[in-house]
Formats: structure tokens, C-alpha cells, sequence
């Protein structure tokens, strides 16, 4: 089945993000791991009209060859987003994002550094001196990071292309945790903020772009449900609803109740 | 030669990244070279000479979020 691009669904207006050196129609970001195979994963991956898709890089198991998830991806067009997953601090960070550019021929980076394993929280220091030192080296860089807006301010210093504070520990699910200081981010960071990590619906994303987010990043919720294209789609629509949302403007939240009809007294007999 | 590529030991007949690549079947695209840790760009593949001992570490795109 084709799917019509949203835009051309809802009849909405072109409304686009730029983010370093591209343009992006799509404000869904998605991630190609945990799916259960390479089939599924594309096929759900083209259903979220997804321009910009997440990878990690590993060392080659020559003996285990796997398959070239890269070829139906690029075939799609969606931009490639290396991460530096499995860097434990910046100077393996570092490493990584270069063995990246030349592996995949993109300057483009999602900066990971987690050290922690159980909770995968990302270490703001090194990614602060990474960011520093990458942003040198040429590089858009996107760094995952805890919803610091302090941070966000010291990273736009040291020329991020965005930042990517996360709403839950990546993987959980538990939506947007980080409601206050995810705000706080938005209303003063001066590069895009895509929220990214713990979001497991679709109404979570819709949250986050009705908050004002630019893009969000969805991974594991769409790889690990009973059917990812479906979930795709669902993810594509909740993200689209939100930045429109967001667009005409939330009516303000009130204590009590604001009367939506009249009050007149016709049924006074 | 001997060359320790990805942690094991080979004894390969090959000069450069480019011949030792197609020695062992890897395509090249979406992958990444380092000779004892430093990265060597895919511009000087065909030149780059290899030497006995290296360690080679090759390295690919994967899934990941």
C-alpha cells in the first residue's frame, strides 16, 4: 500500500525544520534498532516518512557477516544519523563519530555517552567537552543529553546543531518525565530540540510537539510493537497533530470551569 | 603477513587496505579502517601499505537508536 505523504493528506501548510545543513519535512526521527528484522524494520521505517533514521556502529564479526541494513534505507531517502553509542566518555565519543564519517561518508553525529548502563543516563561533561571538540572537527552534532536547560545553553556556546534532551531513560517507555525542564529548554534554546528517549506512544510525541519541541526521536516503541508499520503510522499522525497543535496555539488551562455555551436561564419555566 | 585484524591473527598475502578489503570480501561501502588505532580515510586505501603485526580494526554500520 502507498501511503500519501501527510502534508498532502490533511492539506496542511509546508512547514519545515532545518536543522545544520538540511531541510526536513518530517518531524519524526526514528532509530533502526530492536526490530525483529531488517524486513519489518525498513518497511516500518518508510510508513513513518521518517527523513532522518538513526544507526550505531560495531566492530565486523567476519566470521557472522550481517546483512546491509543500509541499502533499503538510503534507497528511501532518509538522511543516515550515526550515533556514538557505547562511548564511555568523549574521547572514545570522538573516535567514534570519526569512524562514523568515514564509514558512512556524513558529518552528521548523535553523540551517546552513557556510561551507566543500567539506566543509560548520558554524562553532560563529556558530552559538553565532545560537542567542543567535534563541532571543531566539522561535524552537525546531536547530543543526547538529560533535560538540562543550563547544559542546552553550554552546548549552543560550543556550536551543537540541536539538542536531544531525553523525556525517560531511552528504552523505558515511560513518556515525558521531564515535563518542567523540557519547557524551559524550549522556550530559550536558539537550536532546534528534539526530544528524544522514553517516548512509548504516540500521545507522548503529540506531547512533546505541543509543547513546542521541533522533532522528537522514536526507536523502541515502534520497533517492539506487535505491528511497527501500523505503529509507524500511528507515531507519523501523533507527531503531526502535535506540531499543529502547537502552531494554532493551546487554549490556556483554567482551575475551574470556563462555561463553552451560555448560561441563560431559558429553562426557568 | 601476519595481521590482527578485529583481535585475531591472520597471515594474509596482501600490501593495502584496498587489497586486504577485497581479500576478505567486504565490500567497503558503509565501513570504517583503523591501523593500530588510528582511522585511515578511504581516499588512501589503495595506498596505504600494511606492515607486519598491524592490528586492523574494520568496522560497520548496524541497527541502533
Amino acid at each position: 500500500m502507498s501511503v500519501l505523504p501527510l502534508n498532502s493528506v490533511l492539506s496542511l501548510p509546508s512547514d519545515e525544520l532545518i536543522i545544520a545543513d538540511k531541510i526536513f519535512s518530517s518531524r519524526l526521527f526514528t532509530g533502526t534498532g530492536k526490530f525483529s528484522d531488517q524486513k519489518i524494520m525498513a518497511e516500518a521505517l518508510i510508513a513513518s516518512q521518517s527523513q532522518l533514521v538513526t544507526m550505531a556502529l560495531k566492530r565486523i564479526d567476519l566470521a557472522n557477516q550481517d546483512d546491509d541494513i543500509l541499502k533499503p534505507l538510503i534507497a528511501a531517502g532518509m538522511n543516515l544519523l550515526p550515533n556514538t553509542s557505547g562511548a564511555r566518555n568523549a574521547k572514545e565519543a570522538v573516535y567514534a563519530a570519526h569512524l562514523a564519517r568515514e564509514a558512512l561518508q556524513t558529518n552528521w553525529i548523535k553523540l551517546e555517552i552513557h556510561p551507566d548502563p543500567k539506566y543509560l543516563l548520558p554524562d553532560p561533561i563529556e558530552t559538553l567537552i565532545a560537542t567542543e571538540q567535534l563541532a571543531r572537527d566539522g561535524f552537525h552534532v546531536l547530543p543526547y543529553i538529560h533535560a538540562d536547560p543550563v547544559l542546552c545553553k553550554r552546548l549552543e556556546a560550543v556550536g551543537t546543531a540541536a539538542v536531544m534532551p531525553l523525556g525517560a531513560p531511552i528504552g523505558s517507555n515511560k513518556g515525558i518525565r521531564t515535563a518542567e525542564f523540557l519547557e524551559i529548554i524550549i522556550e530559550q534554546s536558539t537550536v532546534p530540540v528534539i526530544v528524544d528517549a522514553g517516548l512509548g506512544a504516540p500521545s507522548h510525541a503529540a506531547l512533546a510537539m505541543e509543547m513546542g519541541a521541533d522533532a522528537v526521536l522514536v526507536n523502541t516503541a515502534i520497533a517492539v510493537a506487535k505491528d511497527p508499520v501500523a505503529m509507524s503510522r500511528a507515531f507519523a499522525l501523533a507527531v503531526q497533530a502535535g506540531r499543529q497543535a502547537y502552531l494554532a496555539g493551546l487554549g490556556a488551562q483554567a482551575r475551574t470551569a470556563v462555561a463553552s455555551s451560555p448560561l441563560t436561564a431559558f429553562l426557568d419555566l | 603477513m601476519k595481521l590482527i585484524i578485529n583481535d585475531e591473527i591472520n597471515n594474509l598475502t596482501v600490501t593495502t587496505i584496498t587489497s586486504l578489503l577485497s581479500v576478505l570480501e567486504q565490500p567497503g561501502k558503509g565501513i570504517a579502517v583503523a591501523v593500530n588505532q588510528a582511522i585511515i580515510t578511504r581516499q588512501k586505501w589503495d595506498d596505504f601499505q600494511l606492515s607486519e603485526n598491524d592490528q586492523v580494526t574494520l568496522f560497520q554500520a548496524i541497527a541502533g537508536g
